[in-house]
């Protein structure tokens, strides 16, 4: 069958492609655009990869996938893309040997427990297996595609007049929150401008086009205006990313860099305590609830790919 | 101003010319050709010698007696990868499609590294052509052969296999291309460079440089190595020019990635005298006027770019990357997809590798790097260290600096700082290294010794070069080194009473400075406030701009002196057109490093010196002048390219006047071979006037002046000068 080979190389080429555009991370994209790209991918390895049963495929699924997140540790979406389309397999399996989707569904915490002691060997053959995955999966990719919208409309709930939000760096998903709250509220926004990439900057101007009042300050002063905000609404892509030092201070700065070192981390990261509400596409979920969700979402053998 | 004027209106007719017979295919307009790059996996210089001698089958680079056979130093690990990964990577990541790799010394090694490599997987947009051969000397060599096979079809990037960089060529080369596209073809090559204050750890001594552009077009006019001088003499004409802004850079570094043109290989397939990119832009610069050619420049502030050439700058470098200024080529990335080189990153620059064991009450400070599979004991120190794979470090270990290749053995105790340890090595308990010292491969050293800085460490004992340069490539060379070493045994004084290996020196202690050599190994070291009064009184010294490490000795001029008359009494006889006499001229100026002013003088003293042969040495004026004014006339052009500037007038007279100084017999006929000159257009009245006038002449140049007919001459001069102003206003 040398189309399918063809196929194949064609298929390992482009994965390729992926993991070095990950590794490269010049332009640093979305995570949004980030997740889609991963689930075409998987999508075109389930459809064009060699797999009889279930189990051939996640083993599949889990080396492509644990090349693509070791490319870029930083870059969470991609593991978790991954876990999800595992997930999917699973249940997709599930619904083919007969198992209803409500026992599944009432996975009570008893159940997670002893969840062990089930493990299936997904060693039976089904037919429709692959096309019901690929369906998924295109659910999936749809699902993605309403993200920003679907946070965005929750932004009334969350945000209320004169109320004094803060926000830092640019961030899509914010933007379109606090743009959607604005067209019925009036409210007052602080831009940090998260040096030194400033992309807060670019955050103010595309806030102030929508007339929303909006200030911009330096980080330093961040604590004096703490007490007066209400809220921070802000997003977090991957962390632990720690790019060249240039921004932080110049190559030129001869003399003083064989002295000192300079660190350039690109996110901060935000401890879970400190957080109080996690808005996700399906709605409101306070950081307790947050257990309940991943096992929605993820199995818990996929945790480590 | 005539003169001016005449010269410009000439240098634009040969500009011309010159771009009009270059033999290139001319560039296809869009879509741009796939990029190609030319990739030199040799430095062609003994840099890196003891280390790589050591090693001959693993990686690295050699030389032997023949000072350009030296070695592929583009294995070396920087940071546990090798060099040439991070030259393939920088190409792959900034669009080339297709890569040769030229490489001379262990070529085979060289192959056998990127077949291993994920750059020769089918899947790598990067096509990798491997071009092998002994033959090449120098990078000369290497890019007439590009031009001999025709292997580049449009602009192409020439780098060196020791290119560390995260640059994004595009606009670079977007930049050369429309400047190719509006200038046709006159700018034959843009160099990069990186913005670099003085002082910068990663600028590179030897490389250091300062030259001179135009700020409006990025157009290098004057390229020139400082070499540790004070004092940089700067060609007047530059500033007189209708440039309106020259700067003058000192914040530079030659990121050794230029973008050329095909025309670069021809031009090297022209010139077969160069050798060196060096050679090829100096040369371009110096007869800017007559080739047509201009190079250009970018420079780039944001991203990294150096290249590895001795091993101040590979330590340099290799602190860079572990402190991730070349992000996104940072270690925790693993771009060579090899899976022993998937290291983790923590804060403070940590990264360690798979299977990495660590003691209790070991601290790893920061900037540290661990290969897969070392073994670190108890209670050790480790800061701003590089160690490679499968090492095994004992307890109450200090590594401060220390760059450690693979399958090193440190026992308890040790204490090392800013130095290198080669594969294999072995460093006994409480041996101490200081700064810059350098074991070689499999050396043995301690235990309970300290070796003083800049100590060099090899298993070849200092003098068995001569007798082994026939079998370097031979694996039962590697017999007969061990037969030796029974035969002499260690210095156990210089590497401690169960070391293995001799302190190296370079070829022969008389010769040169042992410390000499050692600097050159890690490169001269940056404290400048060192450096010795005598360099500046060098540079004071020096008029050429152009001048080498050393002022060209006086045979040298002899001989050029001899060859310039062979070619021009070949030229003669065989009727050579003035053009390939310049050519030749040329060729034969760089071939034995002559500067201009001296080609002037050899030149003149040559013409007038060719009739006397005819003649037999007999001194007769009326002769001499019948048949030297034939040749003046038919060589006019030649003297007319070398004489442009005021100080290239004075200098031809004042080669005439010794002339006829050291020919007193001919003294009456100076007035009519001036004229000649004076009639060709050689020289203008001008500066005729202004060297008759001149004061500091010595007494037999008072008395040559006061020869009548020269006297009259003069005064004719004048007078028409007079008439001609007289005219002007008119």
């Amino acid at each position: 069958m040398p189309g399918g080979a063809e196929k194949q190389s064609e298929l390992s080429e482009e994965i390729e492609a992926f993991v070095v555009r990950l590794k490269r991370g010049g332009q640093r994209p979305r995570s949004e655009e980030t997740a889609r790209q991963t689930l075409g991918l998987l999508r075109k390895i389930i459809a064009r990869g060699r797999w009889g049963k279930a189990g051939e495929l996640m083993g599949l699924i889990r080396k492509e996938g644990q090349r693509m997140t070791v490319a870029q540790p930083s870059e969470t979406t991609v593991g978790n893309m991954v876990r999800r389309v595992l997930k999917i397999i699973r249940e997709e399996y599930g619904r083919l040997r007969g198992r209803s989707e409500e026992s599944d569904q009432q996975e009570s915490l008893h159940k997670l427990l002893t969840s062990g002691g089930l493990s299936e060997d997904f060693s039976t053959p089904f037919a429709p297996l692959r096309a019901n995955v690929i369906e998924a999966i295109n659910e999936l990719l749809i699902e993605l595609e309403g993200t920003t919208e679907n946070i965005a409309m929750q932004a009334l709930e969350h945000i209320h007049s004169n109320e004094v939000i803060m926000t830092i760096g640019y961030s899509h998903t914010v933007e379109a929150f606090l743009k959607e709250a604005a067209r019925k509220r009036k409210f007052q926004v602080i831009v940090a401008e998260c040096a030194p990439f400033c992309q807060g900057h670019k955050m103010a101007i595309r806030l102030a086009e929508e007339n929303i009042e909006t200030t911009v300050m330096s980080d330093a002063s961040i604590f004096a205006v703490m007490s007066r905000v209400n809220k921070f609404p802000n997003e977090e892509d991957s962390f632990h990313k720690f790019v060249s030092p240039q921004e932080a201070l110049p190559f030129t700065e001869g003399e003083i860099l064989t002295k000192i070192n300079v660190h350039c981390p690109v996110f901060d990261y935000v401890p879970p305590e400190l957080i109080t509400l996690f808005i996700s596409n399906i709605g409101g979920n306070a950081p307790s609830y947050i257990y309940r969700l991943m096992s929605e979402l993820y199995h818990p053998d996929d945790h480590e790919l | 101003m005539r003169p001016r004027e005449e010269m410009a209106a000439r240098g634009s007719g040969k500009r011309g010319s010159g771009s009009g017979g270059a033999r290139g295919p001319e560039p296809q307009e869009e879509p741009p050709p796939p990029l190609q790059a030319v990739l030199v996996a040799d430095s062609f210089n003994r840099r890196f010698f003891p280390i790589s001698k050591d090693r001959p089958r693993e990686s690295l680079l050699i030389v032997w007696e023949k000072p350009w056979y030296f070695k592929a130093q583009a294995l070396l690990p920087l940071a546990n990868v090798a060099m040439i990964d991070y030259t393939l990577e920088f190409l792959t990541a900034t669009g080339v499609e297709e890569t040769f790799v030229f490489c001379c010394w262990k070529s085979a090694e060289i192959k056998e590294h990127l077949q291993k490599s994920k750059w020769c997987c089918h899947t790598s947009p990067n096509t990798v052509r491997f071009v092998p051969s002994d033959l090449y000397r120098s990078l000369g060599d290497v890019l007439r052969d590009v031009d001999a096979k025709s292997l580049v079809r449009s602009d192409f990037l020439l780098v060196s296999g020791d290119v560390v960089s995260n640059i994004n060529i595009s606009s670079a080369l977007e930049e050369h291309r429309v400047r190719r596209k509006l200038e046709k073809n006159v700018s034959v090559m843009t160099m990069v460079f990186k913005e670099s204050s003085p002082g910068h750890r990663a600028r590179c001594q030897e490389d250091d440089i300062i030259l001179a552009m135009d700020s409006a077009t990025n157009r290098v006019l004057h390229y020139q190595k400082t070499q540790g001088l004070k004092r940089f003499p700067f060609p007047m004409n530059l500033f007189q020019s209708n440039i309106e802004n020259v700067e003058v850079r000192h914040d530079l570094i030659d990121c050794h990635i230029s973008i050329c043109s095909p025309q670069v290989a021809e031009l090297f397939t022209d010139n077969f005298d160069y050798q060196t990119r060096d050679d090829f832009v100096r040369g371009l610069l110096v007869n800017e006027e007559v080739l047509g050619n201009q190079i250009h420049m970018h420079v780039t502030t944001e991203e990294y770019g150096a290249h590895v050439c001795n091993l101040q700058m590979y330590e340099a470098v290799c602190s860079d990357i572990i402190r991730r200024w070349v992000y996104p080529l940072t270690p925790e990335i693993n771009f060579t997809d090899d899976p022993a080189q998937s290291y983790t990153h923590s804060k403070h620059n940590i990264y360690r590798g798979r299977d990495v064991s660590l003691g209790h009450d070991s601290v790893l400070d920061e900037n540290v790097l661990i290969g897969w599979g070392t073994i670190i004991g108890n209670n050790c120190s480790i800061t701003n260290s590089i160690i490679g794979q499968n090492c095994k470090i004992g307890d109450r270990v200090i590594l401060d600096g220390a760059l450690i290749w693979n399958g090193v053995n440190v026992a308890n105790d040790a204490e090392i700082r800013e130095s290198l340890v080669c594969d294999e090595a072995e460093v006994k308990e409480s041996v101490k290294l200081k700064p810059r010292c350098v074991l070689t491969s499999q050396v043995v050293v301690g235990p309970d010794i300290t070796l003083p800085e800049g100590t060099v460490i090899s298993l070849h004992p200092p003098d068995e070069d001569e007798d082994e340069d026939d079998e370097f490539s031979d694996d039962s060379g590697v017999n007969k080194e061990e037969i030796k070493v029974k035969l002499k045994g260690y210095n156990k004084l210089e590497v401690g009473s169960e070391g293995r290996g001799y302190l190296w020196r370079a070829d022969n202690e008389n010769e040169v400075d042992e410390e000499e050599q050692r600097q050159s190994l890690w490169g001269p070291h940056l404290n400048l406030g060192e450096e010795s009064e005598t360099d500046s009184d060098i540079s004071l010294g020096s008029e050429q701009p152009d001048s080498r490490s050393a002022s060209p000795q006086l045979d040298d001029i002899k001989v050029f002196q001899n060859e310039v008359l062979g070619t021009l009494q070949r030229g003669k006889e065989e009727n050579i057109s003035c053009d390939n006499l310049v050519l030749e001229i040329n060729s034969l100026k760089y071939a034995y490093n002559i500067s201009l002013k001296e080609v002037m003088q050899v030149l003149s003293k040559v013409v007038l010196e060719f009739p006397l042969q005819q003649l037999n040495g007999e001194l007769d004026p009326q002769h001499y002048c019948v048949s030297l004014l034939p040749l003046l006339k038919s060589w006019t052009p030649l003297f007319k390219n070398y004489i442009k500037r005021a100080s290239d007038h004075l200098d031809a007279l004042s080669a005439i006047e010794e002339f006829f100084l050291e020919h007193d017999g001919l003294c009456t006929s100076m007035a009519k071979v001036l004229m000649a000159f004076y009639q060709l257009e050689i020289l203008e009245e001008e500066m005729i006037l202004n060297w008759f006038s001149r004061r500091d002449t010595s007494d037999k140049g008072r008395q040559l002046r006061r020869n009548q007919r020269l006297q009259k001459f003069i005064q004719w001069l004048e007078e028409a000068e007079e008439e001609s102003s007289e005219g002007d206003q008119d």
